[in-house]
This record gives structure tokens, C-alpha cells and sequence, in this order.
């Protein structure tokens, strides 16, 4: 029997900023620059930013992970609440604005990525990571065969925690491999060394770069999601048919960019079809904004009805 | 005269009856459970259903009325496919170290033991992720992965015995969760075995969706054992850091303490593991064999930085003077395995000596944020202290993962009802600072009653929807995580 009467509210997050516990609560409209303003102050930022002017919502709706999910994981890692705004209208809270929850079962990762079928945030409780102050981004460029070596070896270490991304880029100049690093400043020679030795390693043309803010690929036409160990074949293999490609290495994640044009949708459509057995196989997925989402397998049809039936019953007093 | 007589008798047979008619039903059950179960095995006497009565939450005992242990993974499919037939709860279990009540017959019924489901099925290194049974002991799986250069990061204190059917079931945690996270950020992919005996492989090594619409997996990550049977995992592993350093230090008072935890989980070092041991705790291990010369009446800290050695060791001083400036006058620290060892010693020793302390104790799990780390302790003592009800905080203060423990002895009368009633307020709190009930050892039924302080009621529908979708009549695991979740035969 319970010994609390049910609640009469949904304990609604209101936006907040928590500097101790790195988390902040902020429209799903908010922009790179608009959490910039409320963070930097506290020494804090959000990593995982693909754009600088379009709403997080839109970010988090065009893919699962973002460049600086190497060192921090997916957005459903980053992601801890949201208020949902449900196709009844009715807002509800979904997760909570601590770090970890086994809270019941896990709506919060289930809706994040599953388009408007279940309504769409309104807000988000992000988590925060300290602002460490100094950025520099390394770009590897050289054969194939080297870069992959180079990959290698900056994922095959304990060096890989600390790299926020590690992102092996193919476009109409060639392939490198682009790796972040934010850290103290103290500890900026500490990575540019150990970076130095696998450039001479593997015999690889080395630059340094120091930006001003962390790279912005833009949101991608679609995304591929393999293992760890097939993303950069992937990449390579697709990169006569894109613009452009990203691959997150430790990730197993593929962005791809398409020349816009003349049937863009269908272009996608069909290089989705290609890939998608191979990615199916082995428990991975394809996603493209520019796409309706994939119908329901006659499995989980019946599952997705019930989901659908008690969403609508919020209706019901 | 006759009166008391005639009732007696008509009581002595009634019992008789119902005895006779219990053990008809059960060696019917057992008849179909052997046949279910060619190849396993099938428990029904008492002395063999008795260590499956409680998990570690122990107080609460609840005998299933069969426990099932399935030869391999094919044995299990076919047990659920004749389950649903069966008419009687189901319940999965691992190792049974749960700390909420989650793997016991509550509502009585079948338990199925997964033990003889333990072979890591595949390593693959070069692509980080490996596939495992559920009942692969945790520990056994480290010790598989070590000589490869990488680990699975989730580190509840049960390793040594816990199986990764139950980490996944309860999405476990542990000490080092603060930078690596718990069981969810880790699952690239779930087999699981639906009351009709389909199977279905949620994401899979590259760890998406697969070929569903949607990401159901999500779903299974600590369903705790409600919606399906798990067969096997894919797991998502890491590179082994090279140097670890570890750190204690000791506090005169809770606002020091709290003052550089608050310190540590900003700090650019970005800790593995912040953990804190309270001055009852301190005062238990020091009474003990295991004493190792704390500070009586000190909070205690114990932090680990890791990483490749140059940058770690870069990173050591900072951290020392951080612990230093917070009010810590006996800061120390050791890169050495040996030391190190000796610098976790006290916490932990503080789970195993709560044993011994108390015949029985209850662990909450309730996560806030950190700024109400003091208060919410504060809480506890008051609570507990005029209850008469000796606490124990040994926690993971990193994450705001407070484990109050409550000793008691539930052969006292009232002791039971007292702890129930400071959990109740503590949970009341934890709500009111924008906490959780649980971070990681899951709702169960320890906790199920305190749901409805959550989730409001636009939630609520939510949240049982999921298992009407995938177990709507409730078999799998009755009465645990929501209490109104009761199977109807």
C-alpha cells in the first residue's frame, strides 16, 4: 500500500543554474552562445555543440553524439531532464537535474532521440563540465594507412580520456584527423608532446591550431552509427558520395554532409539503403533529419500503441 | 466444551487440506517446470529455497515457491516461452546482491537463477565493446579484460560476486562512477526474452537502435528484471589508465567536508572517485581489526585521479592543496598499489563491518545536489538520533549518492517501523531539494512506495505504461518497482 497519497503536479523544472553540481536548466530554443553567457562566468561549459546559432533542440534532434562525445559521451549522457511537451499538450517532467537516476524506467534516453511521434521538449537540464580555459585542436594529415595508425594509438592508451575529440575528417581536400584537447593551460605542453610523438610516429604532416572556441561541423544530412572499429573504413569508403564526413572515432558515429542540390532527400535516402543491412547487423542505425523516420516493425508495433495510448490518456482526469 | 474442540478441528483440518492442496500444486508446478527444464535444474524443497529468500537487503524474506537454474541460454528461452502457462510470478536473479528487494518472490512464483549463464562470449578489442552472458560475474569479467589494456568502468562493491544480469537489471554504479558513469552509459546492446519466449536483440556491439524505430533498449537498462528475461549484453569498454593516485583526507566537520567536495567535482583534475566516510563510520572502523588510525570524530574523503602518468602526476599537487586548503590537516596520497590499498581500507571495510555491527540494516540510495549535501546529513542524524537508530553514512559524495545506513534489529519490536518512518522523511526531503530516490541500486520493493513522490500523475501513466507493453499482466516480477504493479493469475 503506499504511504504518500499520488502527486497533484509534475514538478515542472524551472530554468536554474546549479554551479555546484554542473547542471543548468534552460530552454530547448537556447543557442551556443545564449549557455555560453550563463556558464562562462562559473568556469563551466557545455561540450557538445555542433552549431553555434541554431537551438540545442535542433542539435539533439539531428544526431545522438556531437565531436566532444569521444571524452563525454552521447547527449543522452549530458542530457538529465527535460520538461516534454506532450501531443496533448501537457507538459510533463522526464528525468531529474542529479547525475544519476535508476528512478523508474528511462523515459528520458527513450524520448531524446525519437523525433515528434511522442511530442518534443520544451526544456532541457543539461550537465555542465569545467571550463578548463585553453583549447587547441592538433590536425594529423598523411596516407590512409597512417592516419589509421594515428587513430590507433590515440584511442589505445589512457591519453584517450583526455582528448575531447578524436574525429577522423574526409572532404575535397583529403583525410586527417582533427584532435581537441581543452585543458589547464599548465597542461598544454603535456598533450602537444605526447601528440608531437604519434605525428612523428606515423610520419604524418603536423599542425596546431588554437581557436577561440571548439570546432563547429554544422548539423549533418545524415548519420550513421557502426562500430568503433569499422567508422573510419566507413568514412573512407563513403567519401566519394558526400562532401563531406566526420567520424568520431571512439564512437563508432558517421556524419555525413551532402552537396545541397537537386534531390537531396533522395540522395540520402539511397545512400542509407546501402548501408543500412551492414549497420543493422551488428545492432547500429541510420538517421536523417531530411527523412521520415523508419515505420515500426510489426513487433514492436503493438508496443508503440500502448506507449501512444497512455501518452493520450494524459488527457483523461 | 465442544466449542473449542469442534473449532479446533475443523482449523487442524483446514490446515491439513491446504497443505495437501499446496503440495498437489506444487509438485504440479514442479512437473512442469522439469519439463520445461530438461536440462537444468529444478529446487522445491525448503532447505533448498531458503537462500533465495532475501537479497541483500536481507530483513525482508519472501520463499519462491520453485527456483529454476537454466543449463544455457536455449534452456531459458524455452522456460519463457512455457512461463506465461505457468500461472505464477517470475523472477530473474543473478547473484541476488541487490539492495532493494528486486530479485525476490514477493508474490511468490518461480525464480530463475542465471548462474550457468556466465561465458564472456566475445572480446573485441580494437572495437572497444565485448559480449557477454548475464551471468558473468562482474569481477570475472575485469579480470578477463585487464590483460587486453581495457576495463568496463561500473564498480559496485558486490564485483567480486555480482553478474552483469543484475548490474544491467538495476543500472549499478560504484566508486568511480563520478567521472565514468554507471551501467547505462555502457550497454551497446541487449538480448532480451519476452514472457512469449520471442527474442529480441535491442542495439547490438555498434550499439544503436539496430533495425527497430525506436531505441527499446533504453527501456530494459534498469527495468529491474519487470519487462523481460536478459540472455546477453554488448558492452562498451575503455583504455586501462596507466597511473591511478589515490587521496584521504580528514575533516573536523560536515561543512569543511562538504566545502571540498563541492572544491573536488569542479576541479580541472576531474577526479574518478570523491567517496566519504562519515565520523560513525570512522568510529566503526576504528573500533575494529580494520582500524587504521583516523582521526576520531573526522569526515574522511577519499579521491582518485587517473590518467597516462605524466599528465596524472602533473595533477598531484593541485589536488593535495585543494584538500589542504578546504581544512584538511593530514592530507595523504600514493601512487603506490600497496599504499593505495591501505588508503581505501577504511572504506571499504565500513560495508562488511555494518554487517557484523547489526543483525539487520537498511542502505538508502537517494541522490540530491550537492549543495544540500550538509542539510540533507544533518537530516539523517536527527532523524536517526531521535529514533534511537544508530546511521551510517558511507556514500559517494561525487555524485550526491547519499547511503544512509540504518542498523536495526528487526526482531525488536517497533525498530523496523522506526526506520521505515526516517526513510519516509529523508525521502520527503530528498524530493523537496530536487533529489531521487535511487542512483543505483534500483526501486524494488524496498522502495516502491515512496514512487508517487516523483512522478506526478501525467508521469505516472508513463511510467506504467512501459511494462503494459511488454508484460502487461504484470508476471515478470510483481510488486517491485511500482507497487501496484500485482500479477492477477
Amino acid at each position: 500500500m503506499n504511504v504518500f497519497p499520488p502527486m497533484l503536479n509534475e514538478r515542472l523544472f524551472v530554468p536554474f543554474l546549479d554551479e555546484v553540481d554542473g547542471t543548468l536548466c534552460l530552454p530547448a530554443s537556447a543557442t551556443a552562445a545564449e549557455i555560453a553567457a550563463q556558464t562562462t562566468l562559473y568556469q563551466l561549459r557545455f561540450p557538445l555543440l555542433l552549431d553555434e546559432s541554431l537551438p540545442l533542440r535542433d542539435q539533439i534532434t539531428a544526431t545522438t553524439h556531437a565531436s566532444a562525445s569521444c571524452r563525454f559521451g552521447p547527449f543522452c549522457d549530458n542530457i538529465l531532464g527535460m520538461n516534454w511537451r506532450l501531443p496533448s499538450g501537457r507538459i510533463a517532467r522526464i528525468g531529474e537535474r542529479v547525475v544519476k537516476t535508476t528512478t523508474g524506467y528511462d523515459w528520458l534516453r527513450f524520448l531524446l532521440h525519437s523525433g515528434s511521434r511522442f511530442g518534443e521538449p520544451t526544456d532541457y537540464v543539461v550537465r555542465l563540465r569545467p571550463d578548463c580555459g585553453f583549447t587547441v585542436v592538433a590536425l594529423f594529415e598523411g596516407t590512409y594507412t597512417a592516419l589509421e595508425n594515428g587513430v590507433s594509438q590515440l584511442l589505445h592508451s589512457g591519453w584517450m580520456h583526455w582528448w575531447d575529440a578524436v574525429d577522423f575528417i574526409t572532404d575535397a581536400t583529403g583525410s586527417k584527423v582533427r584532435v581537441v584537447v581543452h585543458c589547464v593551460p599548465s597542461e598544454a605542453a603535456i598533450f602537444v608532446r605526447q601528440l608531437e610523438r604519434i605525428a612523428s610516429s606515423i610520419h604524418a604532416h603536423f599542425t596546431l591550431h588554437q581557436p577561440t572556441s571548439p570546432p563547429f561541423d554544422g548539423l549533418p544530412d545524415l548519420v550513421l552509427k557502426t562500430t568503433v572499429d569499422r567508422v573510419q573504413s566507413l568514412a573512407s569508403e563513403l567519401s566519394r558520395e558526400v562532401e563531406r564526413s566526420i567520424a568520431f572515432c571512439y564512437c563508432g558515429v558517421l556524419h555525413l554532409y551532402l552537396k545541397p542540390g537537386v534531390n537531396l532527400t533522395e540522395r540520402i535516402h539511397a545512400l542509407a539503403q546501402k548501408v543500412a543491412p551492414e549497420l543493422h547487423d551488428i545492432g547500429g542505425d541510420w538517421y536523417s533529419r531530411w527523412l521520415p523516420a523508419m515505420p515500426p516493425t510489426i513487433t514492436e508495433s503493438p508496443w508503440l500503441q500502448t506507449l501512444e495510448q497512455a501518452i493520450h490518456d494524459t488527457c483523461t482526469p | 466444551m465442544m466449542g473449542p474442540w469442534r473449532s479446533f478441528v475443523l482449523k487442524a483440518s483446514s490446515i491439513d487440506i491446504s497443505t495437501h492442496k499446496h503440495s498437489l500444486v506444487k509438485s504440479s508446478l514442479e512437473s512442469q517446470l522439469k519439463t520445461l527444464l530438461p536440462r537444468g535444474r529444478v529446487f522445491t524443497s525448503a532447505a533448498q529455497l531458503a537462500g533465495y529468500g532475501a537479497d541483500g537487503l536481507g530483513y525482508k524474506n519472501h520463499i519462491p515457491d520453485a527456483v529454476v537454474i537454466p543449463a544455457d541460454a536455449e534452456e531459458l528461452v524455452g522456460f519463457m516461452k512455457g512461463a506465461k502457462a505457468l500461472h505464477v510470478p517470475v523472477i530473474l536473479r543473478g547473484a541476488g546482491t541487490s539492495l532493494s528487494g528486486g530479485p525476490v518472490a514477493a508474490q511468490g512464483g518461480v525464480i530463475v537463477h542465471t548462474s550457468a549463464l556466465k561465458r564472456i562470449r566475445e572480446m573485441n578489442v580494437k572495437g572497444f565493446w565485448c559480449e557477454v552472458e548475464c551471468g558473468v560475474a562482474l569481477n570475472d569479467l575485469d579480470a578477463a579484460l585487464k590483460p587486453h589494456g581495457v576495463f568496463y568502468p561500473p564498480d559496485p562493491s558486490s564485483g567480486p560476486v555480482c553478474t552483469l544480469g543484475g548490474n544491467v537489471a538495476s543500472n549499478a554504479g560504484g566508486a568511480h562512477c563520478f567521472r565514468y558513469g554507471v551501467t547505462s552509459n555502457y550497454v551497446l546492446g541487449v538480448e532480451a526474452v519476452t514472457l512469449d519466449g520471442t527474442v529480441h536483440r535491442f542495439g547490438g556491439p555498434a550499439g544503436g537502435r539496430g533495425p527497430w524505430r525506436e531505441d527499446w533498449k533504453r527501456f530494459m537498462i534498469g527495468s529491474e528484471g519487470t519487462l523481460a528475461a536478459f540472455t546477453r549484453f554488448w558492452l562498451r569498454l575503455l583504455p586501462l589508465p596507466e597511473k591511478v593516485w589515490t587521496f584521504r583526507a580528514t575533516y573536523p566537520d560536515l561543512k569543511t567536508t562538504e566545502a571540498a567536495i563541492h572544491a573536488l567535482v569542479a576541479h580541472t583534475s576531474y577526479p574518478a572517485a570523491i567517496e566519504m566516510l562519515d565520523p560513525r563510520g570512522v568510529a566503526m572502523v576504528e573500533s575494529s581489526q580494520m582500524a587504521c588510525g583516523l582521526p576520531e570524530g573526522s569526515f574522511m574523503l577519499l579521491v582518485e585521479i587517473d590518467g597516462p602518468e605524466p599528465l596524472v602526476n602533473a595533477r598531484v599537487e593541485p589536488v593535495a592543496e585543494l584538500l589542504r586548503r578546504a581544512g584538511s590537516k593530514d592530507v595523504m596520497f600514493s601512487d603506490e598499489d600497496e599504499l593505495r590499498k591501505k588508503l581505501w581500507k577504511a572504506r571499504k571495510a565500513a560495508g562488511g563491518l555494518l554487517g557484523q555491527l547489526s543483525p539487520a540494516y537498511v542502505v538508502q540510495d537517494a541522490v540530491i545536489p550537492k549543495r544540500a549535501l550538509a542539510e540533507v546529513l544533518q537530516l539523517v542524524y536527527d532523524e536517526a538520533d531521535a529514533a534511537g537508530i544508530p546511521a551510517v553514512n558511507v556514500f559517494h559524495a561525487g555524485d550526491g549518492n547519499l547511503h544512509p545506513n540504518f542498523l536495526f534489529d528487526s526482531r525488536v519490536p517497533g525498530d523496523l517501523d522506526k526506520v521505515e518512518l526516517i526513510s519516509k522523511r529523508l525521502m520527503q526531503r530528498v524530493i523537496e531539494v530536487g533529489g531521487t530516490l535511487s542512483g543505483e541500486h534500483g526501486i524494488g520493493n524496498d522502495k516502491s512506495s515512496y514512487m508517487p513522490l516523483v512522478f506526478g500523475p501525467d508521469s505516472m501513466r508513463l511510467q506504467l505504461a512501459v511494462p503494459a507493453s511488454f508484460n502487461p499482466a504484470h508476471q515478470m516480477n510483481p510488486l517491485k518497482v511500482f507497487d501496484n504493479r500485482r500479477f492477477a493469475a
